[in-house]
């Protein structure tokens, strides 16, 4: 992914792509992701995540329901309405908190970006992996860089969240994201088939139950 | 009936409370064959209403070298303002077992559906879990044209462990129902989002069973239950339905009469 990079007058628009990938998947976007733990919150409450057993179930969530976004990032990005992808993917996530927060960062992501380009590019009410995956598109960047982008994005998003959810320190965190990254380029490849799968009733079933939880530190 | 082929076979309808027919799908067979493609096309006319069950588990048979998967596919479409029950046993997959099952509802305005579906890990009491080869759902309920629910998955355990953590874990059996009117308003669903979970909350027993409840994008409301035990799968279950039921429709449920 490294780009050709020239000192001289001009940059390539590689780079310049590069960069803007780098600002819109950067964990710190202002646009929530912090508050919400997608059901995490509930498993590691009820004891059933915990730092040894991380890693683990990341790679499996990456097969299951990082892929089926993956899949919503690349026919955004090639240009399928976002309107109508935003529904079907809704009619796809049966937990309610967890739909809600996928369409609230996607919202928030569109007012960014459409602030930052002064036109409204993206449409309000996206999924977030639609909404990303059209400005990608519209940005000229590479579909498997976006894909791998926010896949990426999103694991990180998962493991910050677990460091507020259990001892899990900087080091360990470091070393499951680094340790990831193939199940990331793998799912990326998967993404490709297009295919419609996910199997996560447990994952599910706690982001359905984390609304009942005494005490939330997240959204969702 | 319009037509049934074997091995399916339906005996006459019973009338129900308030003129509902209640229906019992039997297969002749004793379970779904290698490379046997059933399918199943029911229709419940506006303002009429139905409960679908089966007379047992449906037992998905091992799979024989050189024979197709086996497929059944079932379409629905539910008229203005009638109802669905469609009420079967649990799906039983035998070790080497492969089949593909799809399911297509739709439903006009004011139609109302409620659809339970409970798959097994497999004949655990001969210490099958998780032995079949393959196992393919695929769901779609559509109110009017709006999709309300789609839910598709493929299992195939040698290559992917469904019991890993973010699948079904420790548990093995997965019940879901939906309860699905067409055209009410999001509040509904919210309220009774609220009482299911509470009873979900109540219901739930780590290390046993676990409860949830959702409302939909729209339309309607999902229930979904992980059970280590089918023993803990339909009391709870029934318990949704009667309460989904009682809210949807202001009428009671009446469970079909057989022992779960």
């Amino acid at each position: 992914m490294l780009a050709q990079c020239d000192h001289g007058n001009a940059m390539s628009m590689d780079s310049i792509a590069l960069l803007r990938l780098l600002h819109l998947a950067d964990s710190a976007l202002a646009i929530g992701g912090a508050a919400h733990s997608f059901g995490l919150e509930t498993l590691a409450e009820e004891a059933l995540l915990a730092p040894q057993t991380l890693e683990e179930f990341l790679r499996v969530h990456l097969q299951e329901s990082a892929r089926l976004e993956a899949v919503y990032v690349g026919l955004a990005w090639k240009g399928r309405d976002p309107r109508t992808l935003s529904e079907e993917l809704s009619a796809r996530k049966p937990a309610r908190e967890s739909r809600e927060a996928s369409v609230k960062l996607g919202r928030r992501f569109a007012e960014l970006v459409n602030g930052i380009l002064q036109q409204p590019l993206l449409e309000s009410d996206l999924h977030y992996c639609v909404a990303f995956g059209t400005a990608g598109a519209a940005l000229a960047i590479p579909l498997d860089s976006v894909v791998l982008a926010y896949l990426n994005q999103s694991i990180v998003g998962l493991i910050s969240a677990c460091q507020r959810l259990m001892p899990l320190g900087q080091s360990s965190a470091n070393t499951i994201l680094w340790n990831i990254k193939p199940a990331i380029l793998e799912t990326c490849s998967a993404s490709c088939s297009e295919e419609m799968a996910c199997f996560s009733p447990c994952l599910e079933l706690a982001s359905m139950r984390h609304p009942l939880l005494e005490t939330r530190l997240f959204i969702s | 009936m319009e037509r049934q082929d074997a091995p399916w076979k339906v005996v006459r309808a019973f009338r129900g409370p308030e003129g509902s027919a209640l229906v019992h799908l039997n297969n002749v067979s004793g379970g779904v064959l290698a490379g046997d493609r059933l399918r199943l096309d029911i229709g419940v006319e506006a303002g009429a209403s139905a409960q679908i069950t089966t007379t047992g588990a449906t037992r998905l048979y091992r799979h024989r070298p050189g024979s197709a998967d086996s497929e059944q596919a079932t379409n629905i479409c539910v008229a203005e303002g009638g109802v669905l029950e469609y009420l079967p046993d649990a799906a039983i997959p035998y070790a080497t077992s492969r089949h593909a099952q799809r399911t297509t509802i739709r439903l006009s305005d004011g139609a109302a559906l409620f659809w339970w579906e409970v798959i097994a890990a497999g004949r655990l009491a001969a210490g099958e879990r998780f032995a079949f080869d393959r196992l393919a759902i695929h769901s779609a309920i559509y109110a009017e044209e709006r999709p309300v629910v789609r839910d598709d998955f493929v299992l195939d355990p040698a290559a992917r462990n469904p019991g890993a953590l973010a699948r079904m874990g420790p548990y093995s059996y997965l019940a879901t129902l939906y309860a699905i009117r067409a055209g009410r308003p999001a509040a509904l669903w919210r309220e009774l989002e609220t009482k299911l979970s509470d009873l979900a909350s109540h219901r739930t027993r780590q290390g046993e069973a676990v409860w949830g409840a959702s409302a939909l994008a729209s339309d309607g409301i999902v229930v979904r239950g992980l059970c280590t035990s089918g023993r803990f799968v339909y009391n709870p279950l029934i318990e949704f339905w009667r309460m989904a039921r009682r809210s949807v429709t202001g009428t009671d449920a009446v469970p079909p009469r057989k022992t779960y």
